[in-house]
């Protein structure tokens, strides 16, 4: 038999997930950052009713349009709502939506994505006709046609929501997978003659996950501000129950009796939004395998 | 010697898939048209031949990884194009493929374990882990490869490691056939004796067959029994490698014997040099295909495409002028004087 | 010995952070002489397409900078010329050409003003003048009818024919040095010879000195009179293809040419180097094939050799086989 005890000095020093991660966090101060925004509005959603100081729908003719002060620490609204109580309920759908829909509609749009582009054949042909017409439409105006045919509530929102994501999923799932599908490691797997299934879920969907993964972070930020239009326009959280949009909406109209639910539901989502973006970049750099050595 | 393979009457045509077309229908390429032949159980074939000739479309023909147009595969006596996918899959334990690319084959999210261990696990050869892990560190040691490193990933070595990885994979069934193609041309000139010599050994070991798809014939002097060349999907020459090396009969092999350069300072004054490009596969020239090039071309081969005959004992060649005394290409003279 | 065309002295590139840079060329001196074929081996890591490029200066900066040395074509040092100097003496003292036909030429401009365009930078023709001698250079690389050819687009072309494009353009204002790439490598073996012959017929023409950079032992030993081989970032062996080739002196060229399989040899099984080619800059200290020599001694693993003379027109750089030479 062969005998070849040679050198491997090649072997360039591995590093596991777990330091890729670190080192991810520890070279960029914005993602700390990042993680504390939302980690801390994730608290917020969930632990609203211990920490909101009132009832967000109680009304009160005593304190209306009131500046900040210690009892309402960011004022009250027209009604007399306390304007920080009403945010901390709101995060929940916000947050709810923001990060629900995008993770529906990766699974379906990569499901359709993959399958059309693995496959290809009529299939393909009619998920790509499907995801041009949708994409013909901006996502808020797509939004507002489904939503308009569906109605409003909460498991319609969060459908409506993941209709409008699932043609960008299904498109970058497709694209990433016709060009995996073209490595000589697909065609290896075939010739030792794994099943097509096992081929697609160890071979091809590990590989186009990246920007799978990166599009589901940037979304989220999307899905928060589609909800805060969709709640803006009156077709996403029904008044009086807050959502960050609706509390926007509302403020619009009393923006000169009291701007401060415009100023903290604004400064909210773009808080938010910009956290999962910043997340979204590292994420991007980390599931590249290239990258981080 | 017993006949392992048989490939009759082989055809890939590219581009006649149906569908709608907007504009002229494409002409289908034939990029394999046409291919007989056979390996014996234990024997290294090599193809060689300029790229477009249908050398590595033949090789995955041969193991189905794409479907022929035209033709069959017998393999061990059982026709490989007439079986199901089922059939087909299990059959894959006695065919194997070693690949060009060191880089594209491995996966690159999975471990060199997971790489080796899929045909293994494929087939239910290993249960535990604990089996699995030391078949692995099993065929590593057969590639000379340190088992330690299974746990690491393709990225973390070098093109030949890589192939010594992509060759652990194919031999962990115990095949009898493995399809290489081109395995050493990616690689650097010190590391390509080293995999040569190991696709040896492993078959001195093994006693399996090699379909040895290359374009350097340096390389298939010393790794073939017997050596087919390829010219626009069309088998022009083939015979016994020392046929082929010595007495070449077709005067496209006599070019590519002479056009290859060689480490030798002596060996520059002589070089037959065919003139013009390889033709387009879509736009195979009539009659003898090689006629555009051939500096021997006369009518008859405009006209007629010469058939394979047999020139000396098991050398066949396609060419009307082919004979057991060979002819003489002209040379070209050196262009200057060293 | 008159003075050589080019000279280069003691170059080194580094790559990466000042910090810890990788040097990929390690104090390469070697020089060409007018009109000679000169062939730069080694293989991936080596640092010859380096070494080219920095002739040039075409090294991109970041990450990389050339440290040390000096290059001088023809007395005059080009690494001291003010950058803005620099594409005068590209295209019309030194031509490139590149081991990838396709991706060097312009996908959407014709050859033809492709050619013509090389020669408005660099010489003075009127319309005529230089229509002319596009004709002329491209008739001078074998293309059929050149005149017919002139609109063409690269696309239009083979492989090959791009190659001889590209050649065309590098030729055409007569450059005194050449700089060929790999320029063979991405082509199929018939068209190889034909390339190969083609630059040995311009060089016999034109007489323009030719720095070859191949991973081919068999290419170089075609076309060039004297070679280096590069290991690592380093020479280490230096001289004329005749001497070279018969009797190689460092231990990795030889072992590079017992381990390339030849046409008219049956031995079964071929020399093997063992091991891997060492990424670029990855020894720092002491000889960069230690690891996988055969002759190796201590001193080898604590110090770089330096280059032993074996003969007036041969060098090379290994303890064991210089030492045993003076």
């Amino acid at each position: 038999m062969t005998s070849l005890d040679q050198p491997v000095e090649a072997v360039r020093p591995t590093r596991t997930l777990l330091e890729n991660v670190t080192a991810t966090f520890i070279g960029r101060p914005s993602m700390i950052f990042a993680a504390v925004v939302i980690l801390t509005f994730i608290a917020i959603a969930l632990f609203a009713p211990l920490l909101a100081p009132y009832d967000p729908l109680a009304q009160s003719y005593l304190v209306i349009n009131a500046y900040p002060s210690a009892e309402h620490w960011l004022g009250t609204d027209q009604f007399g709502r306390d304007v920080l109580s009403r945010l901390i309920y709101g995060s929940r759908n916000s947050m709810i939506f923001g990060i629900t829909a995008p993770i529906i509609a990766a699974l379906v749009g990569t499901t359709l994505g993959v399958v059309a582009g693995y496959f290809g054949g009529i299939f393909d042909r009619l998920v790509t006709r499907m995801i041009d017409l949708l994409l013909a439409f901006p996502d808020l105006l797509l939004a507002i046609i489904i939503s308009a045919a569906l109605g409003g509530g909460f498991w319609n929102i969060l459908a409506v929501l993941s209709i409008a994501f699932v043609p960008g999923f299904a498109r970058v799932a497709r694209a990433s997978t016709l060009a995996v599908k073209q490595e000589p490691y697909v065609e290896a797997s075939v010739a030792v003659g794994l099943r097509t299934p096992l081929i697609i879920l160890r071979h091809v969907v590990p590989n186009i996950a990246a920007p799978v993964v990166v599009l589901m972070t940037l979304w989220v930020a999307s899905a928060i501000r589609l909800e805060a239009a969709l709640s803006f326009l009156g077709l996403g959280t029904r008044p009086p129950y807050p959502s960050w949009g609706n509390i926007i909406r509302d403020g619009l109209n009393n923006i000169f009796g009291s701007p401060w639910p415009i100023i903290g539901a604004g400064f909210a989502i773009t808080l938010v939004v910009l956290s999962f973006n910043m997340i979204g970049d590292a994420v991007r750099d980390l599931l590249d395998p290239e990258i981080g050595q | 010697m017993t006949e392992l393979l048989r490939a009759d009457n082989l055809v890939k045509a590219f581009g006649s898939e149906g569908g709608f077309h907007i504009g002229a229908r494409k002409q289908p390429v034939r990029a394999v048209n046409g291919v007989s032949f056979s390996v014996t159980t234990g024997e290294t074939l090599a193809v060689v031949g300029e790229s477009g000739c249908g050398k590595s479309t033949l090789g995955r023909l041969l193991l189905r990884l794409i479907e022929p147009t035209e033709g069959q595969v017998h393999i061990g006596g059982v026709d490989v194009t007439q079986m199901s996918a089922a059939e087909l899959r299990a059959a894959r334990r006695q065919m194997q493929m070693v690949f060009q690319d060191p880089y594209g084959s491995l996966s690159p999210r999975r471990t060199v374990a997971e790489i080796i261990a899929e045909p293994l696990e494929v087939f239910g050869i290993v249960k535990t882990r604990q089996e699995r892990r030391e078949r692995v560190a099993e065929l590593l040691e057969q590639v000379g490869l340190p088992p330690t490193l299974m746990d690491r990933h393709p990225r973390q070595f070098s093109g030949g490691q890589r192939q010594r990885i992509g060759i652990a994979r194919a031999i962990a069934l115990n095949p009898d056939f493995i399809v290489a193609d081109e395995p050493v041309s990616a690689l650097d000139v010190s590391v390509q004796a080293q995999i040569v010599n190991l696709l040896q050994d492993l078959q001195e070991a093994k006693g399996f067959s090699y379909f040895f798809i290359a374009h350097d014939l340096a390389v298939v002097r010393h790794i073939a029994d017997r050596v087919m060349v390829m010219y626009l999907g069309r088998i022009v020459e083939i015979g016994p490698k020392r046929s082929i090396y010595t007495a070449p009969q077709h005067p496209y092999t006599q070019a590519l014997l002479s056009a290859a350069p060689e480490p030798d300072v002596k060996k520059r004054t002589k070089r037959i040099i065919l003139s013009g490009d390889v033709p387009s596969p879509s736009n195979v020239p009539p009659g003898c295909s090689f006629h555009t090039r051939c500096p021997l071309a006369q009518e008859q081969c405009r006209q007629v495409r010469p058939e394979l005959r047999e020139v000396a004992p098991g050398q066949t060649a396609a060419c009307h002028f082919a004979e057991p005394n060979p002819i003489k290409l002209p040379v070209s003279a050196p262009a200057y004087a060293s | 010995m008159t003075r050589p065309l080019l000279k280069i002295s003691d170059v080194s590139v580094e790559f990466g952070p000042k910090a810890n840079a990788i040097r990929v060329v390690d104090s390469v001196s070697f020089s060409i002489g007018a009109g000679e074929a000169v062939g730069l081996v080694g293989e991936s890591g080596s640092g010859k397409s380096i070494t080219s490029l920095s002739i040039l200066r075409l090294i991109p900066d970041p990450p990389g900078r050339i440290v040390s040395g000096s290059i001088e074509f023809e007395g005059q040092d080009l690494l001291k010329l003010p950058a803005n100097r620099m594409p005068e003496i590209r295209g019309r003292d030194i031509a490139m050409i590149f081991q990838e036909p396709m991706s060097s030429l312009n996908p959407v401009m014709t050859i033809g003003d492709q050619i013509a365009e090389a020669l408005m930078l660099h010489q003075d023709l009127d319309r005529d003048a230089r229509w002319q001698r596009v004709i002329e250079v491209l008739s001078l690389v074998g293309m059929p009818d050149p005149a017919a050819r002139l609109g063409a687009f690269p696309h239009e072309f083979s492989g090959g024919m791009r190659q001889r494009v590209m050649i065309a353009m590098a030729v055409a204002c007569n450059p005194k040095l050449l700089i060929a790439d790999e320029p063979t490598t991405a082509l199929d073996v018939t068209i190889q010879a034909q390339v190969l012959e083609l630059m040995k017929s311009i060089r016999a023409s034109v007489n323009t000195a030719i720095l070859l950079i191949s991973h081919d032992l068999g290419v170089i030993a075609d076309l060039c009179e004297r070679v280096v081989v590069m290991y690592s970032g380093r020479i280490v062996e230096e001289g004329s293809v005749e001497s070279i080739f018969s009797k190689p002196e460092h231990p990795y060229t030889r072992g590079l040419l017992q381990s390339i399989p030849r046409l008219d040899d049956d031995r079964k099984r071929l020399y093997q180097i063992a091991g891997t080619v060492p990424m670029a800059g990855s020894v720092k200290k002491g000889c960069p094939f230690y690891a996988r020599c055969d002759l190796r001694v201590d001193k080898c693993a604590a110090e770089m050799p330096p280059m032993f003379e074996f003969s007036k027109q041969h060098k090379a750089a290994c303890w064991v086989t210089g030492e045993a030479e003076q």
